[in-house]
């Protein structure tokens, strides 16, 4: 009897996974297949014709084009400056005792449990009254709120797994406490900083919560003008930036394994 | 060996997170309790302090506002918890290593991926446009009706959910002895009482954080019902931004992210409290 259950319940449980992983990557292969769709309308699947048409509309769109030098312009000043105040302010944590590491930690971890729209919607409330309307400015400002816990987190990450008597042997050994820093913990919490300038990147690049709140009529990223023909009209120029956006993904992805590899990222258990 | 002062390393971060998140989080309750005056952006700088903007939210038409956040948050959140920890369970114990590290490697990169860019897929795919259209509606299902489109903003919130809390979960199986499980099955447990008397309890806290995580993105949510709800189902958040964009009310946008901030806190707290106070046990 008991058998019968577990093998019933073994079924279902199979049954739900194949499920839910189709729910997780048919939309995507969808829209990866449709973005090379050649009709001009939202047709049944399989599409009769293939064609880049849809890739050639969005790099001969101004409206996307300036939005994507946006984001990237941003999101590579974004991570520059939250890297290095990540770095700055994970050293400083190191160095503290537990209970203000404790306190500090969560004081700048805390954009991550504020909603963004929250965040936003202040920060655009007050440059407003303080009078600053460039929008790369107000963009910048949400943005390095929002990536620097990040860099933060994953820098301590780095620094708190490098053994103490490293640092000790070699200032033990005559190093100045600046030569220890960049000879010994530098390098060893390189991946913590890769780790965290790349969920700077992402995190940046993805963002539209805070820079619809943010922009100006001549500076939005490029989510928010894909949000915004988005609701105008439903044309499978979208579906080719989704192709471009998922393999820019990918290869982020690959970088990740190569440096740092996967399992870093997500931590392991005791027992595998 | 003179140490750096750590108060000179603060300066940066503490000097970014004051200026741009403190300060601004600080205004905006201050903005919350000033009247509205229609056509002008943001309220008179002397205004008087007034709690309307606190009144308005209490009438049913806002309350609904809040009560269909939650509700559909919490069943997203649900069902991403049960989804994901048998997927988990799956991975960890079912799974070849060299399965396990294409799931792991399809899930870190499912997570990474861009939430606008799922978003629109799961609205092309399963929207009322969408080439699975014909067969919905020879189900009798109208990808018109309302309580399609609330399904529709639930699935892209589990689109978001589901990675990111079945790699939360995998640690936390991997930290479950698989022998006390076997252990249970000797002695003549069937597998179903080991899991319920075994697995599921020993994984308490990872289900509970894996929850936490799950509620607080759900109802801070923003592309996701602002694109899938398509205008008929609205989230706290989208109302926030619906108050800016269209007619300007910064007091009442401000009485908003008040309240909803303050959800998202209470919600991180109770649960982190409850989380800690299990562990000194």
């Amino acid at each position: 009897m008991g058998r019968k259950i577990d093998d019933l319940f073994s079924g279902l449980g199979r049954i739900m996974n194949g499920f839910i992983v189709c729910f997780l990557a048919v939309p995507l292969i969808v829209t990866a297949v449709m973005a090379f769709d050649a009709r001009s309308y939202l047709g049944p699947l399989p599409p009769p014709a293939l064609s880049t048409r849809w890739f050639s509309k969005f790099f001969s769109d101004d409206y996307f084009l300036r939005g994507l030098g946006v984001s990237l312009e941003l999101a590579l000043i974004t991570v520059c400056f939250s890297v290095c105040i990540g770095v700055i302010t994970a050293v400083a944590l190191a160095r503290s005792n537990s209970r203000a590491r404790e306190l500090m930690t969560t004081l700048f971890l805390s954009p991550l449990i504020v909603p963004p729209v929250v965040t936003g919607f202040a920060i655009l409330i007050f440059l407003s009254k303080l009078g600053v309307v460039n929008g790369f400015a107000r963009l910048l400002c949400g943005h390095l709120i929002i990536t620097i816990p990040y860099t933060i987190r994953a820098t301590l990450n780095g620094v708190l797994g490098i053994d103490k008597s490293l640092t000790e042997a070699a200032l033990t050994l005559g190093a100045r406490e600046r030569h220890a820093f960049w000879d010994i913990t530098f390098p060893l919490a390189r991946t913590g900083i890769i780790c965290g300038g790349i969920f700077a990147f992402v995190v940046s690049l993805d963002d539209v919560a805070i820079s619809i709140m943010l922009t100006d009529a001549k500076t939005y990223t490029l989510p928010v003008a894909l949000v915004s023909s988005m609701r105008a009209n439903f044309d499978l120029t979208l579906a080719a930036v989704s192709v471009l956006l998922m393999g820019l993904t990918l290869a982020l992805i690959l970088v990740l394994e190569k440096t740092v590899g996967l399992n870093q990222v997500i931590g392991q258990g005791t027992f595998r | 060996m003179k140490r750096a002062p750590s108060l000179f390393f603060y300066l940066p971060a503490g000097l970014v997170f004051s200026v741009f998140f403190w300060l601004p989080l600080a205004g905006l309750l201050l903005e919350s309790f000033r009247p509205f005056t229609p056509g002008r952006v943001g309220a008179v700088t002397d205004a008087p302090l007034t709690l309307a903007n606190y009144e308005e939210l209490l009438t049913p038409s806002f309350l609904e506002f809040f009560t269909q956040t939650l509700r559909i948050s919490l069943f997203a959140s649900l069902v991403g918890l049960v989804f994901s920890f048998t997927l988990a369970y799956w991975i960890t114990r079912r799974m070849s290593p060299r399965g396990r590290a294409i799931a792991i490697g399809f899930f870190v990169s499912l997570m990474f991926l861009s939430v606008l860019v799922r978003t629109y897929a799961l609205e092309l795919t399963f929207g009322a446009a969408g080439p699975f259209r014909a067969m919905l509606l020879s189900v009798g299902i109208y990808p018109n009706s309302r309580g399609y489109i609330e399904i529709l903003v639930a699935a892209g919130l589990l689109h978001y959910i589901v990675p990111l809390a079945t790699l939360t979960l995998l640690t936390t199986i991997q930290n479950v002895d698989p022998r006390l499980f076997d252990a249970a099955q000797t002695l003549g447990a069937p597998g179903w009482r080991a899991h319920l008397s075994i697995t599921l309890p020993l994984s308490r806290d990872g289900l509970l954080a894996a929850f936490l995580f799950s509620f607080a993105f759900s109802i801070s949510a923003f592309v996701i019902p602002m694109i899938l709800g398509k205008g008929r189902v609205l989230f706290v958040s989208n109302l926030i931004y619906n108050r800016f964009s269209e007619i300007a009310d910064f007091p009442s946008g401000a009485a908003i992210s008040v309240v909803l901030f303050a959800v998202s806190i209470t919600i991180v707290y109770v649960t982190t409290r409850y989380v800690n106070r299990r562990e000194a046990v």
